[in-house]
């Protein structure tokens, strides 16, 4: 993976630089020491690693607004990071770049339940605005899998997803407002603490969500707050082929529901788990689907009647209905270990998160399968059906010479064919550095122009986050004097990174 | 309105767009980028040497009803595109509101696109999310004469920055519109709606929030003066035939007194009028508004507003969260400022959904911004129509 090349003027002010930022964090809040540095050195991609220059964790807002203030001044780029777990790479620090982590910034600053909304800190893991409201019957509705750990700055970052977004939506449908610093070290606020508080203003909100802190760094949100849904009930339908359970996937749809969530599981994601949660799987089950129905008791009751005619009538070979909550929770639980059971197998795994159109879900599929043939790897499928997100699960062996070339290889191949069948590079995991050199795939050199001159109205020095996401530098200062004409490249000579 | 006075050029392509785009461009000249015109009255006026209108641009690429998804040219109208969706059994769950009794406008001619740029939703916002959420991708054409491509087609994406979200509600001042990529959900199957009297602002606004506690599927919550001139709370479930006859029990348990109840048409009849603002019947020389508030903080907001001569006819909806009304024309430039400094004082963002384009173009149609936001969003504006040709002023107001 091919970063900008480091300044090694900046790297030679480490110590100065660390002297000046105490000075607004105090002195424990700036890391300096190498071993202390090391745990930061990569995110959720383990195979992306640097030692950031420095380790800043500001306290509060006005702190970040002071720390990017000077490192504008100085030319120092700056690296945004949450908790770290993002599988693109989006928090992979630079060697001549801090890494400005939130941690510090945890509170929850407010709970209106009257007007439902709720006012946090970025650094708040994402599970604690909902349990901050349990009690008073609420919930924040968006549930990535990493919601223990992950948090709402970070998912902000990178309009997480999760389970239940096929129904609730993803990130940016829940939040209402943002306080963000510019590289500048202008403060800026928009949207606000209540329901339609953006209308009638440029969706800033809309774009900084899901810009992998390459815009600006996120001190406030305001986030949406939901009634917790009266009861929630599981169903697990086994299919004998992987077309019978994907058609199926479309045929839900298609009888007008929406479930909260519709997950894909097959069969090698089965065999794994079956051991760990000590139950079998019909031999004759190549997929299983788990879809999940909330609301209020008497609807849920109507709609799991339908889904289980559907599934019936599109080949199931069994389906179970979980009538307890209990019995909701171990039914979930093979969903939930998929990932896990899958680590036992093999030494390293490598997941990607292309997404397609529904109906491409066969297609793609099969073409998987193939891959797995011409680059001798095992994978596994477990994924979020409903909205066509896929999760493709390649196993290799990072000990085993050119065995992680091959997995990325791999993965590529797959995001390719997602783009190839009318669907996107990534679902909810981020761009990155990951699929970075992808993004010409998908869009044209003109598409990409245009994100990138958003990226200069933010951070025309582009030192927020560098390197992420756009396969080439901004170079903001030539922008805007440029024409391109019938789709010609307008920076042939830009180097890659 | 000048733009009936210039020439006014009808693109059947996107490429002709991107040809005059680059024409108007090259000749330094400004373009008021239109779909049907229904809705020029919204937002500030426009002053330029030519008009775009595209509603030719109205061919469906796609509509899979499966996918949940539909991608069209920007001039189709909304009502078309309603009506195929609704032979599917599938609807726009944001509810787009067309505003044309506001303009004297024809509703059948509202597009698409005008949609998408005015990003104005309806009365469901509370429960199913705004115009943005539902826009998954868009094709436009820059400045410059670009055609750029950004979202998808997928329901969750990711991949770059969503430029989508970002040209949703600029009214046409970063970029022509050319297509848009929409979610649609399949439509309830069974809708009723409850009408009882209303009592005190803050009793009802009490009841909003009682019921919106409740995960009940809760699509709809106003407070309007009826046709027989006496105020009622309107509250509408949606879902399952079995699911709305239980959430009817539910809601009907909370409530002072027994409603009237109404079903299926007649329940969406009442709806359209509210979603348009009817019961608003504004005069001419009134100015209509729209204020977004905390909807703890509206019963107070409307009666000082009443008492201070700023409001004269209103009503509520998003459960208390927006309150629209009308203004006496009689001294505007003083009851403008002084209805906005009363929204601002509480945080609430005030627009002018109607009036006489001086007043417009004085203070400005949408809500004002702080110094900062201003300067980043014009900086946005610039980074994609450098030499600022479409739309003028419209969503900004020329020192
Ligand atoms: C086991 C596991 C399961 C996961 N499941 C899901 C899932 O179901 N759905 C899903 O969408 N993702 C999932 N993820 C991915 C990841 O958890 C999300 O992307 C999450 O949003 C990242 O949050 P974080 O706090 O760890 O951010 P980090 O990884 O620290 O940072 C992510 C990005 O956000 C930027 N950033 C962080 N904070 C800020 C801020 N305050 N302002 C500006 N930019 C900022 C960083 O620069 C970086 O680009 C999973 C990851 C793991 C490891």
């Amino acid at each position: 993976m091919q970063m900008p090349e480091p300044s090694q003027a900046i790297m030679n002010q480490r110590e100065a630089l660390a002297v000046a930022l105490r000075q607004i964090v105090g002195q424990e809040w700036v890391i300096s020491d190498e071993a202390e540095r090391r745990p930061y050195q990569c995110d959720g991609i383990t195979a992306y690693m640097a030692m950031p220059l420095l380790v800043v964790l500001p306290g509060s807002a006005a702190e970040v607004q002071q720390i990017l203030r000077f490192c504008h001044e100085r030319g120092v780029k700056v690296v945004p990071r949450g908790s770290g777990t993002s599988l693109s790479g989006g928090a992979l620090p630079l060697e001549d770049g801090i890494l400005l982590v939130t941690s510090r910034l945890c509170n929850v600053l407010e709970v209106d339940a009257p007007n439902r909304v709720a006012r946090v800190q970025p650094g708040v893991p994402n599970i604690k605005i909902s349990e901050a409201v349990q009690h008073l019957g609420l919930c924040y509705m968006p549930d990535p899998s990493s919601q223990l750990i992950s948090t709402i700055g970070g998912n902000v970052a990178e309009n997480a997803g999760g389970v239940h977004c096929l129904k609730y939506g993803v990130t940016a449908n829940h939040i209402l407002g943002l306080e963000a610093v510019l590289m500048t070290g202008e403060i800026i606020r928009l949207g606000g603490a209540y329901l339609g508080a953006a209308e009638g203003e440029m969706d800033l909100m809309g774009v900084l969500t899901g810009s992998e802190g390459l815009l600006a760094m996120v001190t406030e949100i305001a986030v949406r707050l939901e009634p917790v849904p009266e009861v929630a009930r599981v169903i697990s339908m086994s299919f004998p082929s992987v077309e019978e359970a994907c058609a199926c996937v479309g045929a839900i749809v298609g009888a007008g529901i929406i479930p909260a969530g519709l997950e894909f599981m097959d069969r090698k994601v089965l065999d794994a788990v079956s051991v760990l949660i000590r139950e079998t799987f019909d031999s004759n089950t190549a997929a299983l689907l788990l879809c999940e129905l909330d609301g209020t008791a008497v609807e849920v009751d109507a709609l799991v009647d339908v889904v289980s005619d559907v599934a019936r009538n599109q080949g199931a070979i069994e389906t179970k209905v979980s009538t307890t909550e209990e019995e909701r929770q171990r039914i979930w639980s093979s969903r939930k270990l998929a990932f896990s059971a899958i680590g036992k197998l093999c030494p390293d795994y490598y997941c990607t998160d292309g997404t397609i159109p529904r109906n491409k879900l066969p297609e793609v599929l099969n073409k998987m399968a193939d891959m797995s043939v011409k680059y001798g790897l095992d994978y596994a499928n477990c994924f979020h059906a409903g909205d066509g997100n896929l999760h493709p699960i390649i196993m290799y062996d990072a000990a085993k010479p050119g065995d992680l070339e091959k997995a990325e290889a791999f993965g590529a191949d797959v995001l390719i064919a997602c783009v190839d069948a009318g669907g996107v590079l990534s679902g909810e995991h981020g761009v990155g550095v990951e699929k970075r050199d992808l993004m010409t795939h998908q869009f044209t050199d003109i598409d990409l122009n245009q994100q990138q001159m958003v990226k200069c109205a933010f951070d025309p020095a582009e030192l927020l986050n560098p390197g992420k996401v756009f396969p080439t530098a901004c170079r903001c200062a030539e922008f805007g004097r440029m024409h391109v004409r019938n789709g010609a490249i307008r920076f042939p000579d830009i180097p890659r990174f | 309105m000048t733009q009936t006075e210039t020439v006014c050029l009808r693109p059947a392509s996107t490429q002709d767009v991107a040809d005059i785009v680059m024409d108007a461009a090259a000749a330094g000249q400004t373009l008021a980028v239109t779909g049907n015109g229904t809705r020029s009255g919204f937002g500030n006026p426009v002053k330029a040497d030519r008009t775009l209108a595209l509603g030719g641009l109205d061919q469906i690429a796609f509509y899979d009803p499966e996918d949940l998804v539909i991608r069209t040219g920007v001039g189709l109208t909304l009502d078309e595109l309603e009506h195929m969706l609704a032979a599917k059994g599938q609807y726009l769950p944001f509810e787009p509101p067309r505003y044309t009794g506001l303009y004297g406008t024809d509703a059948q001619r509202s597009t698409v696109g005008g949609a998408v740029a005015t990003a104005l939703s309806g009365p469901r916002r509370i429960l199913s999310g705004a115009v943005r959420d539902f826009v998954l991708g868009v094709e436009g054409v820059n400045g410059q004469g670009d055609v750029f491509k950004a979202g998808g087609r997928t329901m969750k994406n990711v991949t770059g920055y969503d430029l989508s979200k970002l040209v949703t509600g600029a009214c046409g001042t970063l970029a022509v519109l050319t297509s848009v990529t929409l979610k649609v959900l399949p439509a309830p199957r069974a809708e009723l709606t409850l009408v009882l009297p209303a009592r005190t602002l803050e009793d009802d606004r009490a009841l909003f929030e009682k019921i919106r506690a409740l995960p009940l599927g809760v699509g709809g919550l106003a407070r309007r003066v009826g046709a027989d001139g006496r105020c009622e709370v309107i509250i509408r479930v949606e879902g399952t035939a079995p699911g709305v006859a239980g959430n009817h029990q539910v809601l009907e348990a909370l409530l002072p007194t027994p409603p009237r109840v109404l079903e299926q048409e007649e329940s969406q009849a009442l709806w359209r009028e509210i979603r348009e603002l009817s019961c608003l019947t504004p005069k001419a020389d009134e100015l209509v508004w729209r204020v977004n508030l905390p909807a703890t903080a509206m019963p107070a907001f409307v009666d000082e507003a009443r008492r201070a001569g700023c409001i004269n006819r209103f009503f509520v909806d998003w459960a208390g969260g927006v309150v629209f009304s009308t203004m006496r024309g009689v001294q505007p430039e003083v009851d403008v400022l002084r209805y906005r400094k009363m929204a601002e004082k509480i945080g609430a963002r005030s627009m002018i959904l109607r009036a006489p384009d001086a007043i417009r173009s004085q203070f400005g149609a949408f809500p004002p911004v702080a110094a900062g936001v201003a300067a980043l969003e014009q900086r946005t504006r610039t980074a994609f129509d450098p030499a600022g040709i479409f739309n003028p002023g419209r969503m900004t107001v020329q020192a």
